[in-house]
């Protein structure tokens, strides 16, 4: 006796669904160009980048701190030269200290930003690899991603701002990678699980490059297959948020996560940079912070920074370079929030995804304009040299309008005043046991010239500011021994008594330069000064 | 190290398109070219024999015949099973008589009378799809396998908190973590909705009686003599199975099975295997019940430790850097449960998930424990089998069809 009748097929209808066809890999279009044109790219954007890179842009405010919390790092006293106060993550340092060989290896008596500056060309030159990658995998031809990288080396803005030993610089490479990670072909959930890693080492280089990790995910989402996508997507939040706790979990670990008396905190230093910082104003009013910002940008170049915007916006309607768009939308977004703090790098930031917007663009409107069919036979050829001759014109006119940016760039030294300064100190003030304020371009330098870090070689910020300073200085401003004036130092905001003071009871022993970039190195009055301990 | 090891492996499966792809069972052609002798040892399982039979018999492959092994101190199991076999010409009945039962002497004892070319193992609790055997024997046809492996899967995953975990393992083991171990030729077998060919099965001698996990044994001696196995898994066509009622029933299952490990790693037929790295896997395969137990629980430890002694935030956060793909495990626990709710079509409530997660370490606990049993029962000589008692609770309440769930 057998039990078909008790079941039998109809009963239960075959619910297997056909199976779909094996998914493939996505298609390599690698093209025999690539290795080549990648390889010229790379030796032609270490040569844009090479050239006077310790000379030109003038040193930054900010370039200085973080070289000297990257010597903090590297000596091994902590994770900044002074009381680290969760300003930013330190990511971004540590990988400076740990470059630190380097510039040790070829330049050795430089000022320590030039050395600084030679760590940084490897992050240019990785994101310029990283950025042609992406192009190519966003699908677009080895001259659309070319011209990506043109764009991204080539602008006198990037090339400025790549220079300089920015955060955010290190952070865009991190995230290229992350994006490049996003776009595997294989649709390899390690991969994916990598791009969240990457992700959150662009967060902890620069914290404010979060806003463009959503660009990641959605790159993912795009690019994964149907029936792994769940999985991918939890890699990749899974390594984001995993590698990113090591972070809160420092702070809490030091007990500094939470705001309390009379300690720094990582809730507080970031409340601080949302909310109590000083707001730059709108930029759309006329003599704001912001303002001036963006009208620095657009004194560097317009081409990038207007057309790049554009770009963006309109890429958003383009499948390819969704994510790309997304990107550079939201950082634009967050720097012309009202109200927000905008600082002078932040355009780093956007600066890749600008370039792959344009460039991405340009390789839609010749998609489109080969395919369609837009006019007779007979009128094509001359509208496509007339096409051609348009695009060169562009290229020309963007051309003569960077020429002079980057002339100066490769040209102009506009740091022979520190670097002379600097040396004047070395060779003229006994470093031992002697007090010097400095700005914190120079602070390495007397570091290494052999002031006691933190209390023989001040930052000004922190002689009005830093308990654990000024507890040293008793007598104020008369326990200093020299002030090195610089274009940094002036411009420091209110509130700075005691330099201000001492910086007026002081004469000058040696000056370099003119002007608003004048170098003072400033003597403070041995007769007015008490017996220091 | 470990815990990133393991992790790669769980998501084997999901590592690429392909891969998942690969995992599937292939569509069958609908011919059956194979006879099966599907062995359905019972032992105090009369409450759930009689539908587990009727299922099995509701196979639309016909070529089998179903063999119940029943003890004979158990008559009320063998009552069941000879009414049953009276019903159906297609079921037979052997009795083992031997003094001290396990489940590797029952189906030695059927093996001798088994007369298809196929030999199938079951247990008393499954619930085994009408279409399966197809599919084996299709598998069977296509590729020169000797051993087909079937999936498995626990389903009651909201009887108590530990059965949440207990469901995932499987699902995570079967859907991806097999494959891997069959594509690297060391497996580990299950021990039911495994096929074997009868010759080959005869030639190897069947089943040690004296291993507690008699289908690792058994798969790692036939990959040690390069036989082939094949994994097919597919939602549709796993065999359900219930968890452990008690805590303390899982505890001595897994007891048994990494006491089971431990001897056939200690019975060294995996020394055999041609090249190097198959050894390798086959020692690690075999010792990772403890290293992962113990992995997890010291590095736990570890990190709780830093952080009630005060140590300086470095070291702390180095303790912190080997639970990160633990850690990261969870994550993908979680978007793991979420997929057996769709594929089995169930529906996993919040408080499954917070089950999910709150039970993690306690678990991670109990399998250190098991793991500590087993190795300190091995050490004192103590073999004998600890059987886990069934309920049916996967049976009951109606389970839905992953018909119903696909629609």
């Amino acid at each position: 006796m057998t039990v078909v009748t008790e079941a039998p097929a109809a009963a239960v209808p075959p619910a297997r669904p056909e199976p779909p066809t094996a998914p493939a890999v996505l298609a390599r279009r690698r093209v025999r160009a690539d290795r080549p044109l990648l390889l010229g790219l790379t030796a032609f954007a270490a040569l844009a980048h090479g050239v006077n890179f310790g000379a030109g842009p003038v040193f930054g405010a900010d370039e200085g701190t973080y070289l000297a919390q990257a010597w903090a790092v590297r000596e091994g006293i902590g994770l900044a030269h002074y009381t680290y106060w969760y300003d930013h993550p330190p990511f971004g340092w540590i990988q400076l200290a740990a470059l630190g060989w380097l510039p040790d290896l070829v330049l050795s008596g430089s000022p320590a930003l030039v050395a600084g500056r030679a760590a940084m060309m490897v992050f240019a030159l990785t994101s310029v690899v990283l950025l042609y990658l992406v192009a190519r995998r966003l699908r677009l031809a080895p001259w659309a991603a070319a011209t990506a990288v043109a764009l991204f080396v080539l602008s006198p803005l990037a090339l400025a701002l790549h220079r300089q030993v920015y955060l955010d610089n290190i952070a865009v490479t991190w995230l290229l990678g992350a994006l490049l990670l996003a776009l595997s072909r294989r649709r390899h959930l390690w991969h994916y699980i990598g791009a969240g890693g990457c992700a959150a080492g662009a967060v902890l280089s620069k914290e404010t490059i979060l806003l463009a990790v959503p660009a990641v995910a959605l790159a993912i989402w795009r690019c994964s297959h149907r029936s792994t996508r769940a999985f991918c997507l939890t890699g990749f939040v899974a390594a984001f948020v995993l590698t990113l706790s090591v972070y809160p979990l420092y702070a809490a670990l030091k007990g500094e996560l939470m705001p309390g008396d009379g300690h720094v905190s990582l809730l507080g230093a970031a409340f601080h940079q949302v909310a109590g910082r000083h707001s730059s104003g709108s930029v759309f009013d006329v003599g704001s912070d912001s303002y001036r910002t963006v009208d620095a940008w657009l004194y560097q170049d317009p081409v990038i920074v207007l057309a790049g915007a554009a770009a963006s916006a309109l890429a958003l309607t383009v499948r390819r370079l969704r994510a790309p768009a997304v990107a550079a939308m939201v950082i634009s977004l967050m720097g012309l929030r009202p109200g927000g703090y905008l600082p002078a790098m932040h355009i780093a930031q956007a600066l890749p995804f600008y370039a792959l917007c344009l460039a991405g663009l340009a390789h839609t409107a010749v998609v489109l304009f080969r395919r369609g069919a837009w006019a007779p036979p007979r009128l094509r050829l001359p509208v496509r040299l007339a096409a051609l001759a348009l695009a060169g014109a562009l290229a020309l006119a963007v051309g003569v309008s960077w020429h002079d940016g980057n002339r100066r760039l490769w040209r102009d030294d506009a740091n022979a005043e520190y670097a002379a300064a600097g040396r004047w100190v070395r060779d003229h003030v006994h470093a031992d046991g002697t007090r010097i304020v400095v700005d914190d371009a120079l602070w390495p330098d007397m570091v290494r010239a052999g002031f006691n870090p933190g209390t023989g070689a001040i930052w000004f910020y922190k002689l009005d500011l830093d308990p654990a300073v000024m507890i040293h200085l008793p007598g104020g401003w008369r326990d200093l021994h020299y002030v090195v004036v610089t274009p940094m130092m002036r411009q420091r905001p209110a509130g700075l008594p005691t330099l201000t003071e001492a910086i007026t009871r002081s004469d000058v022993v040696a000056a370099f330069g003119e002007g608003e970039e004048r170098i003072e190195v400033r003597r403070v009055h041995a007769d007015l000064r008490e017996a220091t301990p | 190290m470990a815990a990133t090891i393991t992790l790669w492996w769980t998501l084997h499966a999901w590592r690429t398109p392909q891969t998942l792809y690969a995992t599937r069972f292939a569509p069958p052609d609908g011919s059956h070219g194979h006879t099966f002798s599907l062995l359905l040892p019972a032992r105090h399982e009369e409450a759930v024999l009689a539908q587990t039979v009727r299922k099995l018999l509701q196979s639309r492959h016909q070529g089998f015949e179903l063999i119940l092994i029943v003890g004979h101190d158990d008559p009320a199991t063998a009552t069941v099973a000879h009414e049953l076999a009276a019903e159906h010409s297609q079921v037979s009945v052997i009795v083992d008589h031997h003094a001290v039962k396990n489940k590797p002497k029952a189906l030695n004892t059927a093996l001798p009378s088994c007369t298809g070319d196929i030999v199938g193992v079951f247990d008393a609790e499954d619930q085994v799809h009408p279409d399966l055997l197809t599919h084996v024997d299709y598998a069977f046809r296509t590729t020169d396998a000797t051993v087909v492996q079937g999936g498995v899967q626990l389903i009651n995953f909201h009887s108590n908190w530990f059965s949440v975990r207990n469901c995932l393992e499987y699902f995570f083991w079967f859907r991806s973590r097999l494959h891997l171990q069959a594509q690297r030729g060391f497996i580990p077998l299950g021990g039911n909705t495994v096929f074997v060919r009868a010759n080959t099965l005869r030639e190897v001698g069947g089943w040690d009686p004296q291993c507690l996990a008699e289908d690792c044994d058994l798969g790692v001696r036939l990959s040690s003599i390069g036989c082939k196995v094949v994994v097919a898994y597919d939602a549709l066509l796993v065999t359900r199975e219930e968890t452990p009622d008690t805590a303390t029933a899982l505890f001595k299952q897994r007891t048994r099975w990494n006491q089971g490990f431990l001897q056939v790693l200690r019975k060294g037929d995996w020394r055999q295997l041609p090249s190097r790295r198959q050894r390798l896997l086959a020692r690690y395969t075999l010792a990772s019940p403890f290293v992962q137990a113990f992995t997890g629980v010291t590095t736990l430890a570890g990190f709780t430790m830093a952080v009630l002694f005060n140590l300086p935030a470095g070291i702390a956060l180095l303790s912190y850097l080997p639970l990160l793909p633990t850690v990261g495990n969870l994550f993908f626990e979680v978007i793991g449960l979420h997929d057996f709710g769709r594929q089995y079509g169930l529906r996993i409530r919040a408080v499954d998930y917070a089950k999910l997660i709150a039970g993690a370490p306690v678990y991670m606990l109990l399998l250190a424990g098991a793991a500590t049993r087993a190795v300190f029962r091995e050490w004192r000589g103590r073999r004998d089998w600890e059987l886990t008692r069934h309920v049916g609770a996967h049976l009951l309440p109606d389970v839905p069809t992953p018909a119903a769930a696909d629609a």
